[in-house]
């Protein structure tokens, strides 16, 4: 079980050119502190990977790094095969797309997407053609010769993208472009943005704190802590098979429970837990000290087949209604365990203080090591 | 997070152009100030322009504008105005932006450097500059001790040590409304620019300085205005080889007792600062400037 990321990303159908963008044991360091720790990262062609992560975790800064704004202390960085090291971010062809968009504000829409192709020497007449079509592509015609400034937030976004996709990138870097939307616009946005960018064959890297942004948009989520990729896979690997505990309490909602292992058998192993015995895959000495984490909807009322389920008995702590489902908290003797059961129908009367019997698959209850006294 | 939702913005209540508004009352005390210590003595110094011993005249003028000592006179200024703005955009352009980019204690002890010499008065500075420059002063103490010149040269009254004095003094003006303006310049804009491919000098040329034309228009209007009128300085540091403006009003005025020229010239003068600040605020709000 390893706990930390690994430096080859694991093998999926989706990239059968594994390192478009390959990002070798970068370490950055700011003063005494390492921002970035030997991290590496293979992108394949036309994948749109996330970087996720609480702020500090090392994501805008990796993003400098591989934009060029920032020069790494060690590692090197390669997009198609050519090393970008140490060269200067102008030459790089790499787009960005900035957290609070950074449009010119002395040029107009226009000018704002023609100011690459004019940097570059794009002939007059071909830089009003590309002009034309990116403000197309992001359906922002009307607007061409407005004054960025009195452009909306959406609509500055939309700029932005299109500013930086209009010079052609070989690769394109968005750093938080959705945290100044409202929830309504930024849903929209994400799902228009993602299209735009599959349609462009665009490989793009995308920072973000939000996990909910990272399912809904990436090929591959690269989940980041303290400068390290904790876990890099599908949304779905990393939602439904976490390699670590921090992945999984950070991508989506848990539980935890702490207990011991009591002993193994084949690929399962036995926990002893305030809920009782816990049957969970994995392979872990007995007497090591664990923590089981269980995803909310995996867990149902009533018992289940012995065989394949795990049976617990609890005391209800609270209940927190959602309209389509119900959020039910189960306390346990372990101060700071609590079971949290997501359930889309709630069974006839439960309130706080009822006793339930609940269960979940034994294939859906994922065993990591017990975080040390030191690191929490 | 209703933060981005900019169209939802209040818009402001229209107000009548002309309707009195009465926060307006709390400049009342800077107002009468300004008006018994600025108003009355340039209304009375117009007045005096156009009045001579024998009654209303333009003598005075006629003086000034038609003879060529005088037109050499306000060529002189406006020569001197002209480069010591030049000089001091410059200098004080690096200065400015390093002191808006720098952080911590480095800024402070940047700040103290270009700042802490407008405490010192100016003809301290002035005089100080005289000591440095003399024969037997430090410079050409170097200079000849270092082998680059043979005996010491002539610094003091010459032109060269009267752009030197002005710069020293003026320098600090330039500097803080270009740094005011810098502070305000983010610098993912520069990163922007860079992304999309433009080098150093074409970011500097399409997004830095338009954008920091603002602070230049400003530092520039306020240099050139006071050091049109720089008086202590090209007095002290060439005399009466190189007269500007200041030194024939002072002349008019203290020895030659001509109030009528003294006036004349001070009127013209004030034209000149006039034009430029009127013509500096139309620039800044015309495009190139700051859009809205």
């Amino acid at each position: 079980m390893s706990q930390h990321a690994t430096a080859t990303p694991p093998a999926t159908e989706t990239h059968q050119e594994p390192s478009y963008l390959a990002v070798s044991n970068v370490t950055k360091r700011f003063g005494a502190a390492t921002v970035l720790d030997t991290l590496s990262l293979s992108v394949g062609r036309a994948e749109f990977v996330s970087l996720l992560g609480p702020s500090g975790c090392g994501k805008t800064t990796l993003l400098r790094l591989i934009a060029g704004l920032l020069a790494p202390d060690q590692g090197a960085i390669e997009v198609g095969g050519r090393d970008l090291t140490r060269v200067a971010a102008h030459k790089r062809n790499i787009g960005v797309v900035f957290q609070n968009y950074a449009l010119f504000p002395h040029l107009t829409v226009a000018e704002n997407i023609a100011y690459g192709l004019r940097a570059k020497g794009v002939p007059k007449a071909e830089q009003a053609r590309k002009v034309e079509n990116a403000l197309g592509l992001v359906r922002m015609e009307a607007f061409a010769d407005r004054a960025v400034t009195a452009l909306s937030g959406g609509q500055q976004q939309r700029i932005a993208v299109a500013r930086a996709v209009v010079v052609e990138p070989s690769l394109l870097l968005l750093d938080e472009p959705f945290s100044a939307l409202d929830r309504k616009l930024r849903e929209t946005m994400q799902i228009e943005l993602r299209h735009i960018l599959r349609n462009l064959g665009i490989t793009s890297i995308f920072v973000t704190h939000d996990q909910d942004e990272a399912l809904v948009m990436s090929d591959r989520i690269a989940v980041m802590n303290e400068g390290r990729i904790e876990h890099l896979g599908t949304p779905s690997e990393v939602y439904a098979r976490p390699k670590s505990l921090y992945t999984m309490e950070f991508v989506g909602q848990s539980s935890r429970i702490t207990g011991v292992v009591k002993g193994s058998s084949e690929s399962l192993v036995e926990i002893d837990t305030p809920f009782g015995m816990i049957r969970a895959p994995g392979h872990f000495l007995t007497g090591s000290k664990v923590v089981v984490g269980v995803r909310p909807e995996a867990i149902a009322a009533g018992e289940g087949p012995a065989g394949e389920y795990n049976t617990v008995r609890g005391t209800v702590a609270e209940v927190i209604y959602f309209g389509s489902r119900t959020l039910l908290h189960f306390q346990t003797a372990q101060e700071g365990d609590r079971l949290h059961v997501e359930l889309n129908r709630l069974p006839d009367t439960v309130e706080p203080g009822s006793a339930m019997t609940l269960r979940w698959r034994v294939d859906d209850s994922r065993v990591f090591p017990a975080p040390t006294e030191a690191a929490r | 997070m209703t933060l981005a939702r900019d169209d939802l913005a209040v818009p402001p209540t229209p107000v009548s152009r002309w309707q009195f508004d009465a926060k307006a009352l709390i400049a009342a005390p800077g107002l009468v100030f300004m008006a018994l210590a600025f108003a009355v003595p340039v209304l009375m110094l117009v007045g005096d322009s156009f009045v001579d011993s024998q009654g209303l005249s333009l003598a005075g003028y006629r003086k000034v504008l038609g003879d060529p000592y005088y037109i050499g006179i306000i060529g002189n200024s406006l020569q001197l105005a002209c480069i010591t703005t030049a000089v001091c955009l410059a200098v004080g352009y690096p200065a400015a932006w390093a002191l808006a980019r720098i952080k911590g204690v480095w800024q402070v002890v940047l700040f103290a450097l270009i700042f802490l010499p407008l405490t010192v008065s100016v003809v301290v500075k002035t005089f100080g500059l005289t000591i440095m420059m003399r024969r037997d002063g430090i410079i050409n103490f170097l200079l000849v001790n270092l082998g680059f010149i043979e005996r010491p040269m002539r610094l003091v009254f010459t032109e060269f040590s009267l752009y030197f004095g002005m710069v020293n003094v003026f320098l600090p003006f330039m500097i803080l409304p270009l740094y005011s303006v810098m502070r305000m310049l983010d610098p993912r804009l520069m990163d922007a620019s860079a992304s999309l491919g433009a080098g150093p000098l074409h970011t500097f040329l399409r997004v830095t300085l338009p954008l920091t034309m603002p602070g230049v228009i400003a530092g520039g209007t306020l240099v050139f205005s006071i050091s049109v009128a720089a008086y202590v300085t090209p007095g002290l540091l060439v005399g009466d080889r190189f007269m500007t403006m200041s030194q024939v009003m002072a002349k008019a005025y203290l020895n030659i007792r001509d109030f009528q020229l003294g006036a004349s010239m001070a009127v013209i003068m004030l034209v000149i600062s006039a034009a430029l600040i009127l013509a500096s605020s139309y620039l800044v709000r015309s495009p190139g400037g700051e859009k809205h």
